[in-house]
């Protein structure tokens, strides 16, 4: 008993004489939880913030793959590298393609995962099988599906050319067209990615208090005044969640490009992470590191912009 | 107090006040050097580590046996690398001082490698130069000093089906330029393909195909001393000029072929002919055609055959951090010798860039194999230079709009240009 009170008069010092030392107790549990974060800490500065501080630094310089055995004795440049880029008109052409990904790509998944969610949230039935298939091009390998797609648009003999052949249409060859190449892949990438996003809309719906829908419907709305009035403002969270991440997906927008038209035909499916890789892989490592913060700095703008124009409004 | 952020900052400063204080570089670039001092005699000792990719890295620990035998204080480590890590695997192992020995090297990677620093010179006399094939040894010279030794060589000839030219009326294959597009024009007419000749309308690695065409031209792509690039020519006008002209005239298709599909539409007749390497006669046989149905054949020139063609391979170089350097040089020697280079040929199927080892045996008697010996003698390889795959990249980028793009032939060649002049040789 004595201990006890002693203990706590010391933890609990009077009140407007604040004790000069520090709590040992306190102390102990303060280098008990560094050394337990120290193993992570150590990893994250080495292997994430080292990497990406150096990128940084290596976009003002004009380090290049045969500087690799001295990497510190390259000139330093200033903002070089991104006013060449800007200048570039392959990188301008990179940053529309970009731009119409994301413009096409966002409303389209957005629409569809909304779409297929309220569906499925009336659906009694085969619910688990529904969400299963539609779920399952999320967790499939790009590149597998890629290819299949690949297979599936080839001009002669391809199954959707076949399909529309039936009906007297003689379908291009999707991918080798410059006008269709880059919408044919973001429908293919709005039906990989949907999925994801019908999950969450899907566990928001059940989220949307019934009496309230209720109320509405007493009082005489139709479904689609009760959708737009009721439904989407309460899910407005999550579709700011959901914009935002699609978004940061489609600008940095490669593989399936890369699998299926290797960027072409003429650049037309190039998006600036394709951009990027390649400057990487001709050696210009400072100019790729330049052009990875542009869309890092991209991506930080939409963000804020996609926060402010979505967020709650009270 | 935000721990963290302190930290982070501190290496942000740290890293710049590096960059800043220890930046300018110095001017000596590949080939200051010279070359390096002739090795002593006797046989090599210790442990030789070699990296190797694809199949050659698979057979090679077995095929080093004899090198052993002859050496027996020398030990050989081969490790197998995957090709499609291997350059980022190879530039880790030189920044970080950690190489093999040896390594085999893909003939475009030689001027990045070399102008790094690690690769160490080809010591004077170890090889005779005028025994290899004059493209291959083009390959291993960066600023010129030469990096290493090429081993194994492919280059690019015509395949085209005998039944269906017969059909056409041709008995023999195409020589000249002309020829060739009566060929591609009568395969259509006479024989029912659907495209006389495929050719890569652009896009990644066409310039393969494409700067043959400028070569048999007389087109170069640097001036002598390889410091500058000389691509507008009127000879690389006109031969592009004539490689679109195929897409225009429909005897070649404008998109890009899936994998497996050139051999397919080969084996349907579909496609007369094409432009590839030696990994296509057991390709095209796969998918069918049988060996009296399609031949190979050196590449039209502008006025007679052979014209010039495009030499790839790979080439072997000893690096500047290797602990082993004069016996690794000898283990070198040793797979640049006639003997070795056939015996590994017998082994893998890769063609030797050693012209002797052509003189006898299988590769002196196989008439289609005696092609790619003739058309070798008649190869080019492009600039060894540390932007060669960028420049090639633009040039890809310029013949797809000059194939479909309609893009003006003097206009493409100019923008390639400037271009690559704008990206300069990085030496």
């Amino acid at each position: 008993m004595v201990t006890l009170t002693a203990r706590r008069s010391r933890s609990k010092p009077p009140t407007g004489t604040p004790s000069r030392h520090v709590d040992p107790t306190r102390r102990q549990q303060a280098v008990a939880a560094w050394v337990l974060a120290l193993p992570f800490l150590a990893l994250f500065v080495v292997f994430t913030a080292g990497p990406v501080i150096a990128s940084l630094a290596m976009g003002f310089t004009d380090l290049r793959s045969t500087d690799i055995r001295d990497p510190f004795a390259v000139e330093f440049v200033g903002l070089t590298n991104y006013t060449d880029l800007l200048a570039d008109p392959l990188f301008r052409k990179v940053t529309f393609n970009t731009t119409l990904y994301l413009v096409l790509g966002v409303p389209l998944t957005m629409a569809a995962a909304m779409a297929v969610a309220v569906g499925l949230n009336r659906v009694q039935r085969l619910k688990g099988f529904f969400r299963v298939g539609f779920y399952l091009p999320v967790v499939t390998s790009i590149v597998a599906v890629s290819v299949v797609w690949k297979f599936l648009l080839r001009d002669e003999g391809g199954l959707i050319n076949t399909v529309i052949g039936w009906f007297g249409v003689d379908g291009p060859g999707w991918l080798d067209s410059t006008t269709t190449a880059l919408p044919t892949l973001v429908v293919m990438a709005a039906w990989r990615n949907f999925g994801a996003l019908m999950v969450i809309f899907l566990a928001a719906l059940q989220t949307v208090p019934r009496e309230l829908l209720e109320a509405a419907e007493t009082d005489g709305a139709t479904p689609w005044a009760r959708f737009r009035h009721i439904t989407l403002p309460m899910l407005r969270p999550v579709m700011l969640f959901g914009a935002v991440i699609t978004s940061i997906g489609y600008l940095q927008f490669f593989e399936e490009a890369f699998v299926m038209t290797k960027g072409g035909p003429l650049d037309s499916t190039r998006s600036i992470t394709f951009f990027t890789f390649d400057q990487w892989g001709f050696g210009n490592y400072g100019l790729a590191s330049a052009a990875a913060y542009l869309l890092f700095i991209a991506i930080m703008l939409l963000t804020w912009l996609q926060f402010r124009l979505l967020r709650e409004k009270d | 107090m935000r721990p963290t952020r302190t930290a982070i900052g501190l290496v942000a400063l740290t890293t710049a006040s590096l960059v800043l204080t220890a930046c300018g570089r110095d001017e000596s670039g590949a080939g200051a050097a010279g070359q390096s001092e002739e090795i002593s005699g006797g046989e090599a000792e210790g442990t030789i580590e070699v990296w190797a990719m694809g199949t050659e890295g698979e057979v090679l620990q077995d095929f080093s046996a004899d090198f052993e035998e002859a050496n027996p204080d020398a030990t050989v480590e081969v490790t197998a690398v995957p090709w499609e890590s291997a350059h980022d695997k190879l530039a880790g192992a030189i920044a970080s001082g950690e190489t093999p020995d040896v390594s085999l090297i893909g003939t475009t990677w030689m001027g990045e490698f070399a102008e790094t620093g690690g690769l160490m010179p080809t010591p004077e006399g170890l090889v005779d130069e005028s025994e290899f094939f004059p493209g291959a040894w083009e390959s291993t010279e960066v600023g010129g000093t030469s990096y290493g030794v090429p081993w194994y060589v492919e280059t690019r000839v015509l395949y085209y089906r005998t039944d269906l030219a017969k059909q056409a009326g041709w008995d023999q294959a195409p020589a000249t330029w002309d020829e060739l597009k009566q060929f591609a024009e009568d395969m259509e007419s006479g024989a029912g393909a659907e495209y006389g000749l495929n050719l890569q309308p652009g896009q990644t690695g066409s310039w393969q195909t494409v700067l043959p065409f400028g070569w048999s031209n007389g087109a170069t792509l640097t001036n002598e001393e390889g410091t500058e690039y000389t691509i507008d020519s009127p000879e690389m006008t006109e031969a592009l000029d004539y490689y679109t002209s195929y897409f225009d005239a429909g005897l070649s298709p404008t998109r890009l072929l899936d994998p497996g599909e050139l051999e397919s539409g080969f084996a349907k007749g579909q496609y007369g002919a094409f432009i590839s390497g030696p990994w296509h006669t057991g390709l095209v046989e796969d998918a069918g055609v049988k060996p009296d149905q399609y031949t190979v054949a050196p590449l039209p020139g502008p006025e007679s055959a052979p014209g010039n063609s495009f030499v790839g391979g790979g080439d072997l170089a000893v690096f500047e951090d290797s602990d082993n350097a004069e016996s690794a040089w000898k283990y070198v020697q040793w797979l640049a010798e006639p003997e070795a280079q056939q015996a590994f040929y017998d082994e893998v199927g890769d063609l030797p860039a050693v012209q002797s080892a052509w003189d006898s045996g299988e590769l002196a008697e196989d008439e289609q194999l005696q092609v790619f010996g003739q058309q070798l003698n008649s190869a080019e390889s492009p600039p060894a230079v540390p932007t060669w795959e960028q420049v090639a990249a633009e040039i890809d980028s310029l013949v797809e709009q000059a194939a479909k793009g309609g893009l003006p032939a003097d206009e493409a060649v100019d923008e390639m240009q400037s271009k690559a002049s704008r990206i300069g040789t990085g030496l």
